[in-house]
C-alpha cells in the first residue's frame, strides 16, 4: 500500500497506530462517549509542537505578561473549556476570531470594530462584559492595545486555532469527515484468507494488532445469516438443504446473487430506509390522524431497491422529484419524504407549527444525506463541529418553498385526463341532484367552516380569505394547513343530524338514493398523492434568530464546503432549491454522503458500521475503524454507478463477512479488542423486530407473502413491512422488540431485552397463536427443530424434548367433564366448571353493523365493577388494534354506570381513526334470576346501538327500546379475538356469565323489529351465529372451562407440543444469529 | 476457540446462580441495584454514565399525581382576590395578549367562586376544593411559578412529561430508572396507573422511554385484574406448566450459550424469563390490597364512591413505593377530565372531591410510616388555567403561569415559591419552565441533571435540553 493513511489522524484513541508495541486497549464506546462530552475541550488544548516563528518578541511578551492574565482571569471563567457562553471561548486567536453565536469577538487591529472591546467598555447597556462588573480602565485599554497590535498569540498555539479560509481552522477542515475522499488502492497482504480486495484492509489492520480473522462459517450459519441479512426472513428447510449440498464451487456466488435478485430484498432493506426518513402511517401527537395515502411511498422504496435504482437517483427523487418529473406518478411519489414530520391537523398556532416542520425537515436531511447533526446549530455555531448557525438556516432555506400537498392525484396525465371526462359526465348528469343537495346543506355547511376559521388569529384569518392567486408563498402555506381544518368540518358534515326538519332529511336521503344511480357512471377515484411541492418558484424568506435579532438567509451548502452561494434556476412553478440540493448532496465528489450511505451499508451488514455512529461523522461520533477501506467504498461505489446491490455483492462475497461468529476472543482480541471492532469474527446479532415476528409467521407455515398495498394490522399474515404503523399505537410486538415509532430518524436499532418483552412472548395470545400453529403442522419431533431452527434437534435437545413429552403425557389427568353431563346443564355458565365460555369458531366476521340477540338469566353480578358478559369478540384490551372488539354484558356493583345495566362496550376506530374504548350503556337493569329476551344492533352506520329487552319472567312486561348513540365509526370486529359466549377471548372469572344462556344469535346488519320478537329460538332465522343450548355441542362451539386441559386441547401429546414449540420460538437461538 | 471445557452444572438453578456472575446487558443491567458494575460489564450502547445520586439524595422514590387536562391553579392553590374584583371585565390592557388554544380572546376575566382560608402553621392560602390536603399545609412546597411550552394537550402532556411537545424523548421516569436503577428487581422501576380506562393523551408514550433502552420504560399497572399487561399465564395453563417450559427453555438456551459465553446478552435473556416469572409470582401480592386495614382504606377514603378509585391508586402507589419502585406516576382524569371549557365548577368540583381524601390520607400515611421524608410526592397537570373566561362559565388551557406542588422527599413544607401576576396569567417571579420543573425533581432525588447524560447520535442528551436549572430554593 503506497499508504495514505498518515493523512488521516492516527493519534485518536481509536487507531492504535502499527507501532505493536504500544498497541491500547480499544477503550469501550462508553468510556471514549465520556471522554469526550466531559475532556473534549481539554483535548482540544493538546497542541503538537510547532516551530517557534518570528513574531516580535515583544508582542509575546505584552500578551504573555499582561493580556492572558487578564483573559484567564476575567473571561475564561465564562468563555473557556468548562463553559462557552453564548458559544464563545476566549481562550484561543481562532476562537476569538471565530467568535461566537453572534460573529467574531474582535477584529485585530481595529478595537473600534470589535465587539469585544464594545463589551468591556460598558457603552450599550444589552451587551455588557464581563456582566457582573465593569473592568478596570487599565485592563480595557490593555486589551485595546493588544487588538491594535493585531491581537498577537503566541504561534504555538495560535496555529492549532489558526483561521484558515473561510472563517474555520485547519483543525476543522482537516476532521476526516470533511476531507476529499482519498484515493486509496487497497493494501498487498500475504494471506490465503484474503477473498477480495475488502479482505486486504481489514487484514493489514488486524495484522497490525496481531489479530487473525475468524475461520469461514459452516454452511448452516451461513445460509441464516445472509437469508436474515437480505431478506429478513430465516431460508426455508428446502433453502438451507439445497445449500449445504451444493457441491458447485460458486454456490455461495449464486446463492447471494439470487437472493439479490428476489423481491424479498427490498422488502427487507427498505425497513432500513424507512426508519432513517422517520415513515409512519400517521400523523403522531395525540390527534394520531391515519395517513391513508402514505403507502405508496413504503411501495416505491421497495421497487425502487429491489430495481437497484442508483443511489444518487433514489435520494434526488425524493428531494425534488416533484421538480425532476412533476408528471411521472413514480417518480412524485418519493417526495413523500417531505411529508414525514409529525404533525397535528388541529393545532391553532399554525405558524408555531409549519416552523417545527420545516425544523425538523431540515435536522433529518442533515444527519441523513450528511451523517451530520445539524440540529445543533439552529440556536448557535455547532459547539463541537464546524457547521455555523447561519449553514442551518442556509440548509432549511432549501426545504423553505415546501407545500404540502393534498390536492394531487398519483396518475399519469392519462390517467387524470380520462378521469376528469368521465367525472365530467357524472357531473352533468348529477348537477341538478347535486344542486338541490347542496340549496339543503350548503348554507349549514358554510356555517361549520365559518366557525373553524373564527378560531385562527386575526391575521391567519387575513391569509385564509385571500384568495389563492393573492397569497404569497408563505400565506400559501399556512392557508394549506388552516385548510385542513375547515376540510374536516365539511368531511364531519352530518346531513341526519345537522337537517332540522324531518321533511329535508327524507329529501336529503332521497336526493341521495338518486345521486347513486349515477355511481355506475362515476369514475373510480384515483389514488391520492401524499406529497410535495412548491409553493411558488418564488420562495418565503428564511431567517436565522439570534440574539442580534433576525437575518434572512440564502440557501447554501455547508460553508466549510462550498461556501458560496449555490446557482440555482426556478423550475415552472417551483423555486428550483431542491433540486440544487439534491444535485449537491449527489455529486460524485460529496464526501458527506458518499462516506455516509456505503456505511450505513455496512453496518446492516456487519451490525456496526466503518462508523459507528452512522448518522454522526461529527466529533461527538466515533472514527472510521478503517478509514482507507471506507474511502475505497465510496470511490467504488460512485463509480459502479451509486449500485447498492453491486455494494451488498462486494461486501457478502468477502472473507470477512463469511466469517464465523462463534469464535470466543482470543487472548490477544479479549484484550486490545474485546467489542470486535476489527472485525476478527463476525458481530453476533440479535434479529430485528420485522425479522422476529416474519419468522414466527415462517415459522407456523402462515406467512402470507403478498407484497405491497394498504398496510394492514398485525393480526394479518402479511410481513411486518406491511404492517400498519400508528406512532402511538404501534404494534405490540413490534414495539417491544425496539422497533422505531417513527418520531425521529432511526440509524440504529437497539437491542433490549426486558421482562415485560418475555412476558410478552410467554403469554401474549398472538405468540401462542403462533406457537400453536406451528404444532399443528408438526409431525414428528424434529420438524419442529427444522421449522423454526432450521436444524434437526441434538441427540440431547431430542432426549430433553422427549423426556418432557413423556413427563406430560405420562401424568395427564381426566379428561374433561363428560358429554352427558354438559347436555344436563345445558345452558349453565358457571365459574370453574367446565363450561366457563364457550368458544365460537366462524370464519365470518359480523362487521361493523351487527345484531347480537340472546335469551339468558343472570344469577349474580360482580362484586367490583367487571361486567359480566353475554356475547363478546374482544380481547378485553382498549389501546390496541388487536383489541378492537365489542361485548354485550351486565355491569357490576361499582360500575360507573350502575348495577345490573345491560352495556355494550365497543373498541373501534373513531372519526379520526384513533382507538376509541366507549361504553353505550342502555340504562335498563337486569333482575337476577329473571329469565330475559334481548338483543343489541349496533350500527357505525347511523351511529347507534338499539337496545331490546324483554323480561319474560314477567307475564305482561312489555319490551323496551332504547336507542344509544355511539361514536366508534368502524373496525369492531378487525381485532384479535375471536367471538364468545359467556365472557371474553381470555380467561376472566369476574367477567364471566353466572347462569343460563339459552340460546345466541350473532347476525351481520341489522335486522327488522318483527325479527326480534320471538324468545323461541328455534324460530330464530339463520345468522352468522345461531347457538341453542339444547343442541349440545358441535364443531363450531366448544366448551371451554376452568379445567386447564378442557381448554385449548385435552390431548396431553398435543399439549406438549405445543408447550414445546412455544419454547423453541423463544429460544436465544431463534432470536439470534450467532 | 470455544470453550469445550464447560461442564454442565446439575440444576438449572446452579445454573442461573453461575451465569449471574458474569452477566450483563443493558437491559438487566438497569434493573440490577448495583447498576454501576453491571454497565461496566458490557459494552453498554446504554450506559449509565456515573454514580448517581452524586449528591445527598433528598428522596428516593417519586408518587407523581397527575391531573390529566390542566387543574385550575386559580381556584384551588392560587389565589387572586383581584380577579373577583375584575370579574366580568376584559383582560387589562396592560397585560400581554395570551394565545388561547381555543381561541376565544377578548372573553372577559371569571370570577373564583370558591372559599379560601389560611391552612396551617404557615398559613397557607387554599381554597375549600382541597380541605383535606389543605390539612397538610405546613408539607406543602407550593410552586406558583411553572411554565411550559404546550399549549394543547398533546403538546402539554408530552412536555411535562418528557420535556419537549414532540413525542420520542424518554420521559422523567425513564430518566430516573436511567440514573438510579430500581430496587426491586422484581418489579418494573417505573409504574403508571390511571384512574380510567381513558386513554391519556398521547397514549403510552407518555412514559415511553423515547431514545433509550425499552428497560427504562414506564408499565402501566392494570387496577383490576392482572397488574401487567400479559402478566397471568395463557388460559388454562398452571404455574407447574410454565414453569416446566422455562426449565425447558433455560436448558436449551444454556446449551446455545455454553459455547458463547461472550455474548452477554444470551445470558440476559434468559435472566428476563426468570425476572418475568418472579413478577409473575411478585406483582400481583404487591397489589393485593386485602391486606390493609379498614382503617387504611378508609384513610384513603376508599370507603366513599367517589374517591374510591383515586384512593385505592394512592394505597398502591404507597405499597409500590415500599416495594422498591422508583417512580410512580398516578393519573386523575385520564383523557383530559380536567378539561374544564365551560362548567367549571361543576367539573372541577367533582374532581377534586375524588382526589382531595385521597391524596390527603396518602401524604398521612406516608407521614405515619416514614416514608414521607424519602418520598417524593408532586402534584399538578400538564398546565393551568386561564384568568378568563370560556364560553362564559369555563376556562381555557394555561402554561404561560400555573401551580404544582411538592411535598416530601426534602422539599421545604408550608412554603410558596413564585408567583404569578395579580390575575394568574403570567408566571413573573422565580418563573419555572418544566425544564427547571425536571431539573428540581432530579436534584430532590440526589442527581445534578447536568451530569444525567445519555448519548443519543453521538448528541449528550439530558432531560432539559440543556435549559434546566434546579430550583434549590425549595430543599429544605
Amino acid at each position: 500500500m503506497k499508504t495514505r493513511n498518515t493523512e488521516h489522524p492516527t493519534s485518536n484513541v481509536q487507531h492504535p497506530t502499527s507501532n505493536g508495541a504500544s498497541a491500547r486497549t480499544l477503550t469501550s464506546p462508553l468510556r471514549r462517549g465520556l471522554l469526550r462530552i466531559g475532556c473534549f475541550a481539554a483535548l482540544f488544548c493538546v497542541t503538537a509542537s510547532a516551530a517557534d516563528d518570528d513574531a516580535p518578541r515583544e508582542a509575546n511578551k505584552f500578551f504573555e505578561s499582561e493580556v492572558r492574565p487578564l483573559l484567564s482571569k476575567r473571561c475564561f471563567e465564562c468563555h473557556g473549556e468548562k463553559k462557552q457562553k453564548g458559544g464563545l471561548r476566549a481562550d484561543s486567536i481562532g476562537a476569538l476570531k471565530t467568535g461566537g453565536d453572534n460573529g467574531p469577538a474582535l477584529v485585530p487591529g481595529d478595537p473600534e470594530k470589535s465587539p469585544m472591546i464594545q463589551g468591556v467598555r460598558y457603552g450599550d447597556k444589552d451587551f455588557q462584559m464581563p456582566p457582573k462588573a465593569k473592568l478596570p480602565d487599565t485592563e480595557i485599554a490593555t486589551l485595546e492595545k493588544w487588538i491594535k497590535m493585531g491581537a498577537p498569540w503566541p504561534q504555538t498555539e495560535a496555529d492549532k486555532g489558526k483561521i484558515a479560509e473561510g472563517g474555520f481552522t485547519e483543525e476543522q477542515r482537516n476532521w476526516w469527515a470533511f476531507r476529499p475522499l482519498a484515493k486509496v488502492s487497497p493494501p498487498e497482504v500475504a494471506s490465503a484468507w484474503v477473498r477480495n480486495d475488502i479482505d486486504r484492509f481489514v487484514a493489514k489492520k488486524q495484522a497490525e494488532m496481531h489479530l487473525d480473522p475468524a475461520p469461514e462459517a459452516s454452511r448452516r450459519e451461513l445460509v441464516r445469516r445472509v437469508y436474515f441479512d437480505l431478506h429478513g426472513l430465516p431460508p426455508t428447510p428446502a433453502q438451507v438443504e439445497a445449500f449445504v449440498n451444493d457441491q458447485s464451487p460458486d454456490a455461495y456466488e449464486k446463492l447471494v446473487d439470487e437472493l439479490l435478485a428476489s423481491p424479498q430484498y427490498g422488502e427487507r432493506w427498505a425497513q432500513h430506509w424507512l426508519d432513517l426518513v422517520r415513515y409512519a402511517e400517521s400523523d403522531g401527537y395525540n390527534a394520531d390522524e391515519y395517513r391513508s395515502a402514505v403507502w405508496p411511498y413504503r411501495d416505491w422504496v421497495i421497487k425502487s431497491l429491489n430495481n437497484d435504482m442508483p443511489y444518487n437517483e433514489f435520494v434526488r427523487d425524493q428531494l425534488a422529484g416533484d421538480e425532476i418529473a412533476p408528471n411521472d406518478p413514480n417518480v412524485l411519489i418519493a417526495t413523500e419524504y417531505l411529508r414525514n414530520p409529525i404533525y397535528e391537523w388541529n393545532q391553532r398556532d399554525v405558524r408555531g407549527q409549519w416552523e417545527i416542520i420545516l425544523n425538523d425537515i431540515t435536522d433529518t436531511s442533515g444527519e441523513l444525506f450528511l451523517g451530520l447533526s445539524f440540529g445543533c446549530a439552529r440556536c448557535h455555531n455547532h459547539k463541537f463541529d464546524p457547521i455555523l448557525q447561519k449553514d442551518y438556516y442556509r440548509l432549511k432555506a432549501f426545504f423553505a418553498p415546501v407545500h404540502w400537498r393534498d390536492d394531487m392525484k398519483l396518475a399519469t396525465p392519462e390517467q387524470k385526463a380520462k378521469y376528469e371526462e368521465q367525472e365530467a359526465k357524472w357531473e352533468a348528469a348529477t348537477a341538478d341532484i347535486r344542486a338541490q343537495m347542496d340549496a339543503l346543506t350548503k348554507p349549514l355547511v358554510d356555517k361549520k367552516v365559518e366557525k373553524a376559521v373564527d378560531k385562527f388569529s386575526d391575521d391567519l384569518q387575513t391569509i385564509i380569505r385571500k384568495p389563492g392567486d393573492e397569497r404569497d408563498a408563505l400565506e400559501t402555506q399556512l392557508a394549506g394547513l388552516c385548510q385542513r381544518q375547515m376540510t374536516r368540518e365539511k368531511k364531519t358534515f352530518d346531513p341526519m343530524k345537522s337537517l332540522k326538519s324531518e321533511e329535508s332529511k327524507t329529501k336529503y336521503k332521497e336526493l341521495e338514493a338518486e345521486l347513486k344511480k349515477f355511481d355506475n357512471i362515476k369514475p373510480a377515484p384515483l389514488m391520492d398523492a401524499f406529497v410535495a411541492t412548491d409553493a411558488s418558484a418564488k420562495a418565503p424568506p428564511t431567517f436565522m434568530k439570534s440574539r442580534k435579532g433576525e437575518q434572512e438567509v440564502a440557501p447554501g451548502f455547508l460553508t466549510l464546503l462550498a461556501p458560496g452561494d449555490p446557482d440555482i434556476k426556478p423550475i415552472g412553478n417551483s423555486t428550483g432549491r431542491r433540486t440544487a440540493l439534491a444535485n449537491w448532496i449527489t455529486r460524485p465528489d460529496n464526501q458527506l454522503s458518499t462516506r455516509v450511505i456505503v456505511n450505513r451499508v455496512w453496518q446492516y451488514h456487519f451490525g456496526r458500521g466503518i462508523v459507528a455512529t452512522a448518522s454522526d461523522f461529527g466529533k461527538l461520533g466515533e472514527k472510521p475503524v478503517f478509514p482507507e477501506l471506507l474511502d475505497w467504498l465510496a470511490e467504488r461505489f460512485v463509480a459502479e454507478g451509486w449500485s447498492l446491490k453491486k455494494l451488498h455483492r462486494e461486501i457478502l462475497l468477502s472473507a470477512t463477512y463469511r466469517q464465523t461468529a462463534r469464535r470466543q476472543a482470543t487472548e490477544v482480541a479479549a484484550k486490545t479488542d474485546p467489542t470486535n471492532h476489527l472485525l476478527w469474527r463476525f458481530n453476533p446479532q440479535r434479529l430485528d423486530a420485522e425479522e422476529v415476528r416474519d419468522s414466527m409467521l415462517e415459522a407456523s407455515g402462515e406467512l402470507d407473502p403478498k407484497a405491497g398495498g394498504p398496510a394492514e394490522d398485525g393480526n394479518s399474515m402479511r410481513r411486518s413491512i406491511y404492517t400498519t404503523k400508528k406512532r402511538n399505537n404501534q404494534n405490540e410486538l413490534l414495539r417491544s422488540l425496539d422497533a422505531p415509532a417513527g418520531f425521529s430518524s432511526t440509524a440504529e436499532r437497539q437491542s433490549t431485552t426486558t421482562p415485560t418483552q418475555a412476558l410478552l412472548l410467554l403469554n401474549g395470545d398472538w405468540p401462542i397463536q403462533r406457537a400453536h400453529k406451528l404444532a399443528g403442522r408438526v409431525e414428528k419431533l424434529d420438524d419442529a427443530w427444522i421449522y423454526t431452527l432450521g436444524r434437526l434437534p441434538t441427540a440431547r435437545e431430542r432426549e430433553q424434548a422427549e423426556a418432557f413429552i413423556k413427563k406430560r403425557t405420562g401424568g395427564a389427568g381426566a379428561h374433561s367433564s363428560s358429554s352427558s353431563d354438559a347436555a344436563e346443564n345445558a345452558g349453565e355458565f358457571k365459574e370453574n366448571t367446565p363450561q366457563e365460555r364457550l368458544l365460537v369458531q366462524t370464519p365470518e366476521k359480523e362487521g361493523d353493523e351487527f345484531t347480537v340477540e340472546a335469551v339468558f338469566t343472570l344469577n349474580s353480578i360482580d362484586t367490583a365493577a367487571a361486567v359480566r358478559t353475554i356475547a363478546s369478540r374482544w380481547t378485553g384490551g382498549k389501546d390496541s388494534l388487536e383489541a378492537f372488539g365489542w361485548s354485550l354484558g351486565v355491569t357490576g356493583e361499582k360500575s360507573r354506570y350502575k348495577p345490573r345495566n345491560l352495556i355494550i362496550q365497543l373498541v373501534g376506530e373513531d372519526d379520526n381513526t384513533n382507538i376509541a374504548y366507549e361504553v353505550i350503556p342502555s340504562n335498563v337493569r337486569i333482575e337476577l334470576g329473571h329469565r330475559y329476551h334481548a338483543s343489541a344492533m349496533v350500527s357505525c352506520v347511523d351511529h347507534n346501538v338499539i337496545f331490546r329487552v324483554q323480561d319474560l319472567t314477567q307475564p305482561d312486561a312489555q319490551p323496551q327500546t332504547v336507542t344509544v348513540p355511539c361514536s366508534v365509526r368502524a373496525k369492531l370486529s378487525g381485532g384479535a379475538s375471536s367471538l364468545v359466549f359467556g365472557g371474553l377471548n381470555k380467561r376472566a372469572p369476574q367477567h364471566q356469565w353466572d347462569g343460563r344462556i339459552e340460546a345466541v344469535r350473532v347476525a351481520a346488519g341489522k335486522l327488522p323489529e318483527q325479527e326480534l320478537t320471538s324468545a323461541d329460538s328455534s324460530k330464530w332465522k339463520s345468522a352468522l351465529v345461531n347457538w341453542t343450548a339444547a343442541l349440545g355441542p358441535s364443531t363450531q362451539f366448544a366448551w371451554s372451562g376452568s379445567d386447564a386441559r378442557a381448554t385449548e386441547t385435552s390431548d396431553p401429546y398435543r399439549q406438549a407440543l405445543n408447550d414445546l414449540c412455544q419454547v423453541l420460538l423463544n429460544t436465544n437461538e431463534f432470536f439470534y444469529l450467532h | 476457540m470455544s470453550c469445550h471445557h464447560y461442564d454442565h452444572p446439575h440444576s438449572r438453578r446452579e445454573f442461573l446462580r453461575r451465569a449471574g456472575c458474569g452477566f450483563g446487558a443493558v437491559a438487566l443491567a438497569a434493573l440490577m441495584r448495583d447498576n454501576i458494575l453491571a454497565a461496566d460489564a458490557v459494552e453498554a450502547k446504554a450506559p449509565v454514565p456515573q454514580k448517581f445520586p452524586d449528591h445527598v439524595a433528598r428522596a428516593k422514590n417519586v408518587i407523581f399525581l397527575f391531573m390529566e387536562g390542566g387543574p385550575s391553579h386559580l381556584d384551588t392553590f392560587d389565589r387572586k382576590p383581584l380577579l373577583n374584583e375584575l370579574a366580568g371585565q376584559g383582560l387589562p390592557a396592560s397585560f400581554k395578549a395570551p394565545i388561547t388554544a381555543m381561541g376565544e380572546t377578548k372573553s372577559p376575566l371569571l370570577a373564583c367562586k370558591r372559599t379560601w382560608k389560611q391552612h396551617g402553621q404557615s398559613g397557607l392560602w387554599i381554597s375549600d376544593w382541597f380541605n383535606r390536603v389543605a390539612e397538610h399545609a405546613d408539607d406543602l412546597a407550593i410552586l406558583h411559578s411553572c411554565a411550559s411550552d404546550g399549549i394543547n394537550h398533546a403538546g402539554g402532556v408530552c412536555s411535562m412529561n418528557t420535556g419537549s411537545v414532540f413525542g420520542g424523548r424518554p420521559s422523567l421516569g425513564a430518566w430516573v430508572s436511567y440514573g438510579l436503577g430500581t430496587e426491586n428487581q422484581n418489579l418494573p422501576g417505573f409504574v403508571v396507573i390511571k384512574d380510567s380506562e381513558g386513554t391519556v393523551v398521547n397514549g403510552v408514550r407518555n412514559w415511553g422511554s423515547g431514545f433509550m433502552p425499552a428497560v427504562y420504560q414506564g408499565v402501566e399497572f392494570n387496577v383490576e385484574g392482572a397488574p401487567i399487561k400479559h402478566l397471568e399465564n395463557p388460559k388454562g395453563v398452571t404455574n407447574e406448566r410454565q414453569r416446566e417450559k422455562l426449565d425447558l427453555l433455560a436448558d436449551f438456551n444454556r446449551e446455545y450459550g455454553a459455547t458463547r459465553t461472550d455474548n452477554t446478552e444470551l445470558e440476559a435473556r434468559i435472566r428476563g424469563y426468570e425476572l418475568a416469572y418472579r413478577m409473575q409470582a411478585e406483582a400481583p401480592a404487591v397489589v393485593d390490597l386485602s391486606k390493609e386495614t379498614e382503617a387504611t382504606k378508609q384513610l384513603y377514603g376508599m370507603d366513599h364512591e367517589e374517591t374510591a378509585v383515586f384512593g385505592r391508586n394512592c394505597l398502591l402507589a404507597r405499597r409500590l413505593v415500599e416495594n422498591g419502585v422508583r417512580f410512580v406516576q398516578l393519573y386523575s382524569g385520564a383523557g383530559s377530565k380536567w378539561d374544564s371549557h365551560k362548567n367549571i365548577e361543576p367539573l372541577h368540583s367533582k374532581l377534586c372531591r375524588s382526589v382531595d381524601q385521597p391524596i390527603a390520607g396518602l401524604l398521612s400515611d406516608l407521614k405515619m410510616r416514614g416514608l414521607l421524608d424519602e418520598t417524593l410526592v408532586i402534584w399538578g397537570g400538564e398546565f393551568g388555567r386561564t384568568p378568563m373566561s370560556e364560553q362564559g362559565d369555563g376556562r381555557d388551557h394555561n402554561p404561560t403561569g400555573f401551580t404544582m406542588w411538592m411535598a416530601g422527599g426534602g422539599v421545604k413544607g408550608g412554603q410558596i415559591f413564585g408567583a404569578t401576576d395579580d390575575l394568574g396569567l403570567y408566571a413573573v417571579e422565580d418563573r419555572l419552565h418544566v425544564h427547571d420543573i425536571h431539573a428540581t425533581i432530579l436534584n430532590l432525588l440526589g442527581i445534578d441533571h447536568t451530569k444525567l447524560i445519555y448519548s443519543h447520535k453521538g448528541r449528550p442528551e439530558r432531560i432539559d435540553q440543556n435549559e434546566g436549572h434546579a430550583y434549590k430554593k425549595i430543599v429544605s
